[in-house]
C-alpha cells in the first residue's frame, strides 16, 4: 500500500529488494535516532530537540503546502499555541501530559475556526492571512497579562509521564523524536488514503476534485488544523524543556525557516522535511558558531542566519526545484542505474494553477 | 431523470446559456452539439454544480439540486469529464482514477490516519473499483505512471476512467473524444456504446456530428446559448437552422478562433 507513495514518487511500484532496502534504511535511521541521544553532549541534545520539534512542523508544512497545495506562512503561531497552551496549563497545575495532549488540540482547534474564514483564500492571499494572523496573535499574546505578556511566562514545570519526570535532556530526546516518528506515521497514513487523495487532488484543481466528490472546503480546514496540530505537539514539547515562554520566541522568521526547511528538504515529500530540518539546523549552528568566534562583529551570528536562510532557499530552488530528498533519491537509483527519472512532481508546485474554481473549468 | 427548465446564465454581458430548457430519459444518451462557444460546457457546469444559473431550475431524479455543491451532486451520482485533460499532477494514473470514489466511501481523517478496518476494506474496494475502470478505457498497462507523464489522449481516457470509478448515473462527458487518435475514438465509441447497453445516462458534448450520430438517441443543438433544435441524429443534421449555425462556425474558426 506504501508503494506508490513513498518518499519518492516512484513511477513503478517498487520491487520488493527496494523495499527491503528501504525498511532496512528506515529501521537503521530510527535505530541511530534513538541511540543518538546517549552520545550527545548537553548543548548538542538541545540542538537535537530543536531539530526534532522543528522537524515535527515541517512535516505539517510540507503536507499542507506540498501535499494540499495550501500556503502557510504563519505555522510559528501554531507551534506557539501549543507552547502556550501546554505551558498555561502545566503552570496552573494540569498534569503535565495532559497539558501536552491538549497543545495539538487547541492549536488544531484554533486553525480549524481561523482556517474557515481565511482558507476561502489563495495564493499570495492566504499566504499573507496566514502571516497577519501570527503577528496579530503575538501582539495579542504580549499584552495578556496571565499569558506573562511580553516578558513571558516562566517557571514551566517539567514534562512528567506516567509519574516519571523528565529531569535529563536524553529524556526530552527520546519523547521528542517518538514524536516525530508519531507525526510522520499520521501523515504517511494519510497521503496513500481517501482523504489524502483527496487533498492532493485539490491541489491541482479545486473544480476538478469537487466534481470528483471531494468536499474541497471541508479537506483544506482539516489539513490544515491537522498541520497546526503538528506544530501545536511541537510547541508543547519545547515549552517543557525549554521551561519558559515568550512572543519572541515565535518571530515570523520561524515560520520562515520552516518553510525553507520544508522546501530544502522536497516539499510534498514524506521525508523531505525531516532532511530539511536537520540540514538547516545544522548549516544555521555551524554558521552561528562562526559568527561568535572572538573577532567577528557582534551581528555576525544574526546576519549569518539570516542570509542562510536566503541563499539556501534560492540555491535549491534553482538547482533542485523538489528539493534535496527527491534528488538524492534520483541521484541513488541513477548509481543503480535503475529507471527514470521521475517527472518533477507537483510537491513543488505550491502555486494553485486554478485559482479561479467558480469559473467554468475551461474557461479560455 | 434530468430536467433543465429555463435556465439562464451569464457572464458580464455575455449570455452564454439562454432560457434553455432540456430533458433527458433515464438511461438516455443525449448530444449537446453547437458551434465553439455555443453555451455547451456552461451548461454542464450549470449540470455539475460548479456553477449557479442566473434562473431557471434543474431537476435531477425528481429533485431540486440548485442549492447542492458540485461534490453533494457527485455524491447524488453526477460524473463530469471535463473538456481539456484535467489530470490530478504528482498523482498515478492509477491514484488519478481513485479519486473517483469518492462519492460511494465514507471513512475520513481518523480512520485513515488510524488505519482503521473501515479504510482497510474501503481501501481494497476503491483498488477494485479503480482497476476495473483503468481496464475499461485500456490503460492498466499505465496504472502507476505519473498522471502527467502520460500523452494527452491518455489523459483524457484517464479522466474518463476517474468518471466511471465514481459509479455514476449521470455522465457528462465534454467532448471525450477531442485530442484521442482515431483507433482511441473508435475505442471510446465502444466504450460509451457499452456504457449505454448497461443503461447509464449520459450527456455528450462533441463536435464530430458522425461520431454523435451513431452514440446518441437524441441530440440537442445549441447556437448562442439557445437550444435551436433538438430531436434524432437525422432530423437534426437536415435542420436548415443547424446547418447554417455550423458554416457560422466555421467562420469563427478561420477567423482565427
Ligand atoms: N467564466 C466565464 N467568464 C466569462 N465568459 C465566459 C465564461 N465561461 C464562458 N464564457 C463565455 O460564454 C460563452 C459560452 O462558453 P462555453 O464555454 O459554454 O461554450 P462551448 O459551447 O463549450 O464552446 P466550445 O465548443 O469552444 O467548448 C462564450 O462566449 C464564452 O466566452
Ligand atoms: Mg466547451
Amino acid at each position: 500500500m506504501t508503494a506508490e507513495v513513498g518518499t519518492v514518487r516512484t513511477v513503478r511500484r517498487r520491487p520488493d529488494a527496494q523495499r527491503a532496502v528501504g525498511l532496512g534504511l528506515g529501521a537503521l535511521v530510527a535505530v541511530l535516532t534513538l541511540l543518538a541521544p546517549l552520545v550527545l553532549d548537553r548543548s548538542q541534545l538541545t540542538v537535537y530537540i530543536l531539530t526534532g520539534t522543528a522537524a515535527m512542523v515541517t512535516i505539517g508544512v510540507s503536507l499542507l503546502m506540498g501535499y494540499a497545495g495550501q500556503v502557510s506562512l504563519g505555522q510559528a503561531a501554531y507551534y506557539a499555541v501549543g507552547g502556550y497552551t501546554a505551558g498555561l496549563l502545566a503552570v496552573h497545575g494540569t498534569p503535565p501530559l495532559l497539558g501536552l495532549l491538549a497543545a495539538p488540540l487547541v492549536a488544531g482547534g484554533l486553525a480549524g475556526l481561523v482556517g474557515i474564514p481565511i482558507l476561502r483564500l489563495r495564493g499570495h492571499y492566504l499566504a499573507f492571512a496566514t502571516l497577519a494572523f501570527q503577528l496579530i496573535l503575538l501582539a495579542i499574546v504580549g499584552q495578556v497579562d496571565f499569558l506573562g505578556g511580553d516578558i513571558g511566562l516562566q517557571g514551566i514545570p517539567q514534562l512528567s509521564l506516567l509519574g516519571i519526570q523528565l529531569m535529563t535532556a536524553q529524556a526530552y530526546a527520546w519523547v521528542t523524536w517518538v514524536g516525530v516518528a508519531v507525526v510522520l506515521l499520521i501523515t504517511r497514513n494519510i497521503i496513500a488514503s481517501r482523504p489524502g487523495r483527496g487533498l492532493r487532488a485539490l491541489a491541482t484543481s479545486e473544480t476538478a476534485a469537487e466534481s470528483s466528490g471531494v468536499p474541497v472546503t471541508r479537506y483544506k480546514i482539516v489539513v490544515f488544523a491537522l498541520s497546526a496540530a503538528f506544530a501545536g505537539l511541537a510547541g508543547g514539547i519545547y515549552a517543557f524543556f525549554i521551561g519558559y515562554l515568550a512572543p519572541g520566541s515565535f518571530p515570523v522568521l520561524l515560520s520562515f525557516q520552516f518553510i525553507v526547511m520544508a522546501v530544502v528538504g522536497g516539499l510534498g515529500t514524506l521525508w523531505g522535511p525531516v532532511v530539511g530540518a536537520v540540514v538547516i539546523t545544522l548549516i544555521v549552528q555551524t554558521l552561528n558558531d562562526l559568527g561568535t568566534r572572538p573577532g567577528m562583529p557582534s551581528y555576525a551570528s544574526g546576519v549569518f542566519s539570516y542570509a542562510v536562510y536566503a541563499i539556501l532557499l534560492v540555491v535549491v530552488l534553482l538547482f533542485l526545484p523538489r528539493g534535496l530528498l527527491p534528488a538524492m533519491a534520483d541521484l541513488v537509483r541513477r548509481a543503480f542505474g535503475r529507471g527514470r527519472r521521475a517527472p518533477a512532481a507537483a510537491g513543488t508546485a505550491v502555486t494553485v494553477d486554478d485559482s479561479t474554481t467558480r469559473q467554468p473549468p475551461d474557461s479560455p | 431523470m434530468l430536467d433543465v427548465e429555463g435556465v439562464s446564465r451569464s457572464f458580464g454581458g455575455v449570455y452564454a446559456v439562454q432560457n434553455v430548457s432540456l430533458s433527458v430519459a433515464e438511461g438516455e444518451v443525449r448530444a449537446i452539439i453547437g458551434p465553439n462557444g455555443a453555451g455547451k460546457s456552461t451548461l454542464f457546469n450549470l449540470v455539475g454544480g460548479h456553477l449557479t444559473a442566473d434562473s431557471g431550475t434543474i431537476t435531477y431524479s425528481g429533485r431540486p439540486i440548485d442549492g447542492a455543491s458540485a461534490h453533494r451532486r457527485a455524491h447524488d451520482g453526477i460524473a463530469t469529464v471535463f473538456q481539456g485533460a484535467r489530470i490530478f499532477r504528482g498523482m498515478t494514473a492509477r491514484e488519478n482514477v481513485m479519486v473517483g470514489a469518492q462519492p460511494w466511501t465514507r471513512h475520513g481523517f481518523v480512520a485513515a490516519a488510524l488505519r482503521l478496518p473501515r479504510h482497510r476494506s474501503e481501501e481494497r474496494a476503491i483498488r477494485e473499483q479503480a482497476e476495473h475502470a483503468l481496464e475499461r478505457v485500456g490503460l492498466a498497462d499505465w496504472a502507476d505512471r505519473e498522471a502527467e507523464s502520460l500523452p494527452l489522449g491518455q489523459q483524457r481516457r484517464l479522466q474518463v476512467a476517474r468518471a466511471l470509478c465514481s459509479q455514476p448515473r449521470l455522465l457528462l462527458l465534454d467532448e471525450p473524444a477531442s485530442g484521442l487518435r482515431a483507433g482511441e475514438r473508435t475505442a471510446l465509441a465502444e466504450l460509451i456504446e457499452d456504457l449505454r447497453a448497461g443503461g447509464l445516462t449520459m450527456l455528450l458534448i462533441e463536435h464530430d456530428v458522425r461520431f454523435v450520430a451513431r452514440l446518441a438517441d437524441r441530440v440537442t443543438v445549441l447556437d448562442l446559448g439557445q437550444v435551436i433544435a433538438e430531436g434524432t441524429p437525422q432530423e437534426v443534421t437536415s435542420d436548415k437552422r443547424v446547418i447554417k449555425a455550423y458554416i457560422g462556425d466555421e467562420d469563427e474558426h478561420a477567423r482565427g478562433h
